[in-house]
């Protein structure tokens, strides 16, 4: 990215708690500019589901590259498809400084996040105060939505590892893919405990410790401390990544729900890993007031 | 960010060729700052330690993957200084020039000296940013050692940063300027050294204000010269604010007790604990 994209962006994401209206208009007028969306990725539709069999499907019989390990080689800069917005995981007709969204839920078919019902609540509540994500305020992304922050991330793979480089404010996941055992689970993290393990050519993350701050997306989408995601990372095109993350947590939902997209290739020519200094940089919050809590309510 | 980032290409000089010339018309720098004692006679430091065969990869570079964390009060004060409120005691980790004194230009100093006056809440770490190279490198956190034969990643507990560090050419990002630099990384014998531009003038080296500018070059060696230890070695070349090359060296020590790193969210905890590091927006 180069640093007046970054810096623009910045205003866009923080510009939802800023009480300056000149600044709020601007945010407002973003939001509304059409998203592209490409109808494929890796030669399969991008509707969730769709995309999710027609990608199982090709991987099957797809020859994927290999490390002198012997594992996919997963190595290069990568972004989901979307370049990393996670606007709604849900199917939405857009709201405030959300564009609809065609939502990347596969399970449950409904594409709803199957809350209990007090959450759902929560979560409509929360979904008016959008100046409360967590991202918004330069904090990790969590997972599984760090896959869909801004400018994607350079995967490297150490002998025992495949590690994330994000742009997006400079973060990593270091994934042992030796199975090793969780961190006590006394100990709650932004980033969480991923520990990964090889199934076939599908690399599989296991995420615990969490501390349940995060959101799935800017649409006030919620996390308890109990959550326990899965990943799994399967190359079905030399260029294409299945993303498909499980989420688990009975104190929040009635059963577990799982989302799909598609990781890409980025080969955009002259692309540089520039540095995303996001708390550095922040220069809005400091009109996160307690008047600012008021709005919404 | 004050001004366009600036690629310095100082001449390649080894930094010890550098010394001994400017040795015999060294003035030596006024270190007036009221921590700064004088040095006392310091423990032998020797710039080669015994022959040590570290591990390997395959294709025969050595492995400094781990997870390691010096074990001194760098962070604090490079040079050597006596203890004080919040800050522990240090014989200082400047090993050249020898009296351990950092060779600011008489301008500079004052500058130094102001940042330690104001350093409790002006030292860029008391708001939570980004540590700089080669700060990062010895902090109170650990750090992870990640490497292919192709790539070096340093990757700190502290605000959840990580430094790539390409060993194959790779061409220079125009005007690149930032908190963490843009190193480049190639071994010279069982060393890696890594040489460091695109610095911005705002990180400090330590939290008692000694600083640099934009046109700072970092040149490290990482040597694996015991099985649990890296001799860590970076010299600071920066002729807005320094009189000459200068160079630290510590141990960096293996953590035999930790098989991952955590994490250290430093603004969100000041954040949660009510007190949001806020910024400055550039018209208030």
């Amino acid at each position: 990215m180069n640093r007046q994209v970054a810096a623009g962006l910045q205003i866009f994401f923080i510009g939802r708690v800023v009480a300056l209206a000149v600044l709020v208009a601007a945010a407002h007028l973003r939001a509304q500019e059409p998203i592209p969306q490409p109808r494929t990725s890796g030669g399969c539709p991008v509707e969730s589901r769709a995309f999710y069999e027609c990608a199982m499907a090709q991987a099957k019989t797809f020859k994927v590259p290999r490390t002198a390990e012997g594992r996919p080689d997963f190595q290069g800069f990568w972004r989901s498809r979307n370049n990393g917005i996670a606007y709604d995981v849900e199917p939405g007709p857009g709201s405030f400084s959300v564009p609809p969204t065609a939502g990347e839920i596969i399970d449950p078919a409904d594409k709803k996040i199957p809350y209990q019902p007090w959450a759902v609540a929560k979560r409509n509540e929360l979904r008016t105060k959008g100046f409360e994500d967590p991202q918004g305020h330069c904090a990790p992304s969590g997972a599984p939505r760090k896959n869909n922050t801004l400018f994607g991330w350079r995967i490297i793979q150490p002998k025992g590892y495949v590690t994330f480089l994000y742009e997006s404010m400079h973060d990593y996941r270091i994934i042992p893919t030796d199975g090793r055992k969780h961190l006590p689970a006394s100990i709650k993290t932004w980033h969480g405990d991923p520990v990964g393990h090889w199934e076939g050519d599908t690399l599989v993350v296991d995420y615990t410790n969490l501390n349940g701050k995060h959101w799935f997306d800017m649409s006030g989408n919620f996390q308890s401390e109990n959550i326990h995601v899965v990943e799994r990372y399967t190359m079905f095109t030399p260029d294409t990544i299945l993303f498909v993350a499980t989420i688990e947590d009975s104190t929040l939902y009635t059963r577990p729900w799982t989302l799909a997209f598609s990781l890409e290739r980025n080969k955009e020519p002259g692309y540089y890993q520039l540095e995303y200094a996001c708390h550095e940089g922040e220069r809005d919050l400091q009109h996160f007031t307690d008047d600012t809590r008021q709005v919404g309510r | 960010m004050k001004s366009a980032g600036r690629r310095l290409r100082p001449p390649l000089l080894s930094a010890a060729a550098f010394a001994a010339a400017l040795l015999a018309a060294q003035v030596s720098a006024d270190q007036a700052a009221p921590q700064t004692p004088a040095r006392p006679a310091a423990p032998a430091r020797t710039a080669t330690p015994a022959r040590y065969a570290p591990p390997r990869l395959a294709n025969g570079k050595p492995d400094l993957q781990g997870i390691w964390q010096v074990r001194n009060t760098a962070n604090w004060n490079l040079q050597a200084h006596g203890g004080s409120y919040k800050t522990p005691a240090g014989l200082g980790v400047v090993v050249d020039p020898p009296d351990g004194s950092i060779p600011y230009r008489p301008e500079a100093l004052v500058i130094k000296q102001k940042n330690w006056t104001g350093r409790e809440a002006e030292d860029p770490l008391e708001k939570c940013y980004l540590a700089g190279v080669p700060r990062t490198m010895y902090l109170p956190y650990p750090l992870q050692i990640l490497q292919t034969e192709t790539e070096v990643a340093i990757l700190s507990e502290y605000v959840h940063t990580w430094r790539w560090i390409p060993l194959t050419p790779l061409d220079r990002y125009p005007g690149y300027e930032s908190w963490m630099g843009d190193p480049r990384g190639r071994w010279d014998g069982d060393t890696l050294v890594v040489e460091t531009v695109g610095h911005n003038d705002q990180t400090w080296f330590d939290h008692a204000g000694n600083f640099h500018s934009d046109a700072l070059t970092v040149i490290e060696r990482l040597t694996r010269t015991a099985a649990d230890v890296i001799t860590y070695e970076a010299t600071m070349t920066d002729p807005k604010v320094f009189t000459r090359p200068w160079t630290i060296r510590m141990p960096l020590y293996l953590h035999r007790d930790m098989d991952r790193i955590l994490e250290n969210e430093c603004y969100i905890y000041a954040e949660e604990a009510g007190k949001p590091i806020r910024g400055q927006h550039p018209n208030e």
